[in-house]
């Protein structure tokens, strides 16, 4: 009996120790940030980390092309250093990947470079997650970026951010169904230049989307996206209205401007320009219902062409490719709201953020300054349907020669940001349902507005500025 | 000495003991205690996404009463954990009842058993996937392609009865749970109990009031009381279904707190809606325990 029970207490410390032990190794690789080269002594091999969300890998292997390129440049200058990059791509949803960064951050694993969009840049930048790239606007490599993108990456008068790629978020126009409408083929071509230089207004778009339904030659005028997202702050800047104020670092609240986006989504539901049930419908609803014809205009997104290949959202087509998109689509931008007035889009731009432990910044920002050339920018924007950041990526062949991107390029001149504030998003969580509650006729645009003032006020209390 | 000698005997008596229970000790303090102790901290703290621990004392409860959104959550919270709750025991006891009673034969029974477990065993995403689909506002939609069918025009199921579609998935899937446990119950009654019952020529709802029901009488509150808590804390399936939407329709007290959390990465905010939660989870268990007599379920069986 003595005897059993010594056996089990040596059984259990050894379980338990085993346990122990077992839980308190690291993987030594994972932590690791600098490791000397096998190969040769005298070089030293720098690995910085890098990681971007899925799907679009070329963000990161386009790090590992430019770390090639920064290693011959070494070489030439006769230093012992190497840079290697590794990649990692995360799949979860975007809360997801903000929340593994922080966790990451404050174990002391996060990567080096993290590949985010824009309007992250506040909380990043004030959680003391990542440092300053002022001398990114200095140098050579970013001369050329287009001037406004420098505004997506600027928080408190610095910047913060390597900008990366941008995109357009065009209206697409069914060609087919203003044929039925009976415009003629120069009407449709010339629509987009007429937004532009606006001609062709907001107004127009409604009454246009109307006739169409009223005509029967569209089941439905317009389409936005089912979930929040970007697109619906297109309308409150295309109302005159502001959403941040720099001086001051607050979101605010332009009443008069949001009464007027409120009634703009109101609107549109009242006169069944958009199918009842809009917000609560898949992605993949709005896909078939824009690809099979049933919908006018659509405010989309450039990379939907690339959707549109991947699924078989038409009917008898299945997967549509590009050309078949050019044929049947036009793009333009969101038309101004009064005549003569400014078209409008908006970007939501990535870019580089270099953690604030990263050691090796200098190495890092010539890194960056390599992966910004044209080719590399044209291997993404080609692959993924972005835009470029640079005039001399825009000019590049092969991104001139994409039957697609070469066309709305100039949307970027137009283009207009989300605040970079961290108080945005439950600002626009709050301006989403109330467009919710106006769309499915619970609130009039009015009752929604008060509705949003207490909810706002209660949400972001001293970060909120109200206009009235 | 003598001193010494008392404590190498109360070493001697509870030295094993608690060398062989110190590993759940520090499991159960590690995993329940410490957890609720750092809620309950953090939710005296403004803490976001910087993840700094600056005490601002009540102000996070004093938004949270504040919130506009309370009443409505809170009304929400109560529709959702009593409906699904009574769908969870109710249809559990159903179900229980005909692949135990009804059909008498063990491997039918077992296989209508196992049909009801299916959903528990799938990915939540994928269960539901499946209610998304047979939802779906459009004409594409399960429901909605039936209405077609008959002439109607397609209809916003998640828009118009958003908490009857998450009381719908939830209760569903709940009832699984209360059928292994009734079915097992069931089972433990004698047989003899029955064939008396048979042969003093009692009908089938006889059986069920007398025999059944009151052998079963601690499982259904073990149901209820483990369900209500598992109700209280539960948003996964409501976050998949509807995200809480439309507006707040269908925010329940947990999603909100993980939304307030992780969504908006308000840490503390989110902490003082959980601690508000715990509360009321304990205040209802405390209060279900009494109201069953739950201490007698110690009691030895009243069958056998």
């Amino acid at each position: 009996m003595e005897k059993l029970k010594h056996l089990m207490i040596l059984v259990l410390c050894l379980g338990f120790t085993f346990t122990v032990l077992a839980g308190c190794s690291t993987d030594e690789d994972a932590a690791g940030n600098e490791s000397a080269g096998q190969e040769n002594e005298a070089v030293e091999v720098v690995t910085i980390t890098a990681q971007a969300p899925s799907p679009e890998t070329t963000r990161v292997d386009n790090l590992v092309r430019a770390a090639e390129m920064l290693n011959e440049e070494l070489e030439k200058e006769g230093q012992n250093i190497r840079v290697e990059v590794e990649t990692q791509m995360f799949e979860g949803s975007w809360e997801d990947y903000y929340r593994q960064f922080m966790l990451a951050f404050q174990s002391g694993k996060e990567p080096d470079i993290y590949v985010a969009s824009h309007p992250n840049t506040g909380w990043l930048a004030d959680g003391g997650y990542i440092q300053p790239l002022d001398e990114l606007k200095e140098s050579e490599a970013y001369a050329d970026v287009y001037p406004v993108l420098w505004d997506a990456v600027t928080y408190k008068g610095h910047v913060w951010g390597a900008i990366q790629d941008t995109e357009a978020r065009p209206v697409f126009y069914n060609k087919n169904i203003l044929r039925e409408m009976g415009w003629s083929e120069e009407e449709i071509e010339s629509l987009p230049e007429k937004v532009k230089n606006g001609e062709f207004t907001l107004d127009d778009l409604l009454r246009v989307a109307e006739e169409a339904v009223s005509s029967g030659a569209a089941k439905y005028g317009i389409l936005h996206r089912p979930v929040n997202g970007p697109d619906f702050q297109v309308m409150l800047y295309n109302f005159g209205g502001q959403l941040y104020d720099p001086e001051e670092n607050k979101i605010v609240f332009d009443k008069e401007a949001v009464l007027k986006q409120l009634s703009f989504f109101h609107e549109i539901a009242q006169k069944n320009l958009i199918p009842e049930g809009l917000l609560s419908m898949e992605w993949s609803n709005i896909h078939s219902m824009v690809v099979n014809g049933e919908v006018l205009f659509y405010f989309g997104g450039i990379w939907n062409i690339y959707n549109w290949g991947q699924d078989d959202f038409h009917k008898e087509l299945g997967k549509v490719d590009p050309e078949w998109v050019m044929e049947n689509f036009g793009m333009m931008l969101y038309p101004a709201a009064e005549e003569g007035g400014q078209p409008i889009t908006l970007s939501h731009p990535f870019a580089y953020f270099v953690s604030s432990n990263a050691e090796h910044k200098d190495l890092i920002v010539r890194l960056l300054e390599h992966v910004i050339h044209p080719d590399l920018q044209t291997i993404h924007n080609v692959e993924t349907y972005h835009l470029p950041v640079t005039e001399s990526a825009a000019e590049h062949p092969d991104y001139k020669a994409n039957i697609t991107l070469g066309d709305i390029a100039y949307m970027t001149e137009y283009t207009t940001f989300l605040p970079n504030h961290e108080g945005y998003e439950p600002y626009s969580n709050a301006v989403f349902k109330a467009i919710e509650a106006v769309q499915l006729g619970r609130q009039t645009p009015e009752e929604a507005l008060e509705a949003l003032e207490v909810q706002l006020k209660n949400d972001l209390r001293d970060q909120l500025t109200i206009l009235e | 000495m003598e001193k010494t000698q008392r404590f190498s005997l109360y070493l001697r008596k509870w030295g094993l003991p608690a060398f062989m229970l110190s590993p759940f000790m520090i499991l159960v303090t590690v995993f329940y205690f410490l957890p609720v102790i750092l809620i309950v901290v953090l939710s005296f703290t403004s803490m976001g996404s910087a993840m700094r621990w600056d005490f601002i004392g009540f102000q996070n409860y004093r938004f949270l009463f504040e919130d506009p959104n309370l009443p409505t959550i809170l009304t929400n919270t109560l529709i959702y954990v009593s409906f699904t709750l009574g769908i969870n025991v109710l249809f559990g006891l159903t179900l229980a009842l005909l692949t135990t009673y009804f059909i008498q034969k063990e491997s039918i029974g077992l296989f209508f058993r196992t049909i009801w477990m299916l959903p528990r065993m799938s990915p939540p995403v994928v269960y539901v996937l499946l209610w998304l689909w047979f939802f779906d506002p459009s004409s594409y939609g399960v429901l909605n392609s039936i209405r077609e069918l008959m002439g109607l025009p397609p209809t916003m199921w998640l828009v118009n009865q958003p908490m009857t579609a998450v009381i719908l998935a939830n209760g569903l899937i709940g009832a699984s749970f209360g059928m292994i446990i009734f079915s097992a119950a069931i089972k433990s009654i004698p047989q003899d109990l029955f064939k008396a019952a048979k042969v003093d020529g009692a009908g089938h709802w006889s059986i069920i009031k007398d025999i059944i029901l009151p052998a079963l009488r601690w499982p259904i509150m073990f149901v209820t009381i483990w369900q209500l808590l598992s109700l209280l804390t539960s948003y996964e399936y409501i976050l998949l279904l509807t995200n809480g939407g439309p507006g707040f329709d269908s925010t329940v007290l947990a999603l909100y707190s993980y939304h307030k959390a992780f969504q908006f990465f308000e840490f503390g905010y989110g902490a003082a809606v959980s601690v508000v939660l715990v509360a009321v989870a304990i205040v209802l268990t405390v209060m279900l325990w009494k109201l069953f007599g739950m201490q007698k379920i110690e009691r030895g069986a009243r069958i056998d």
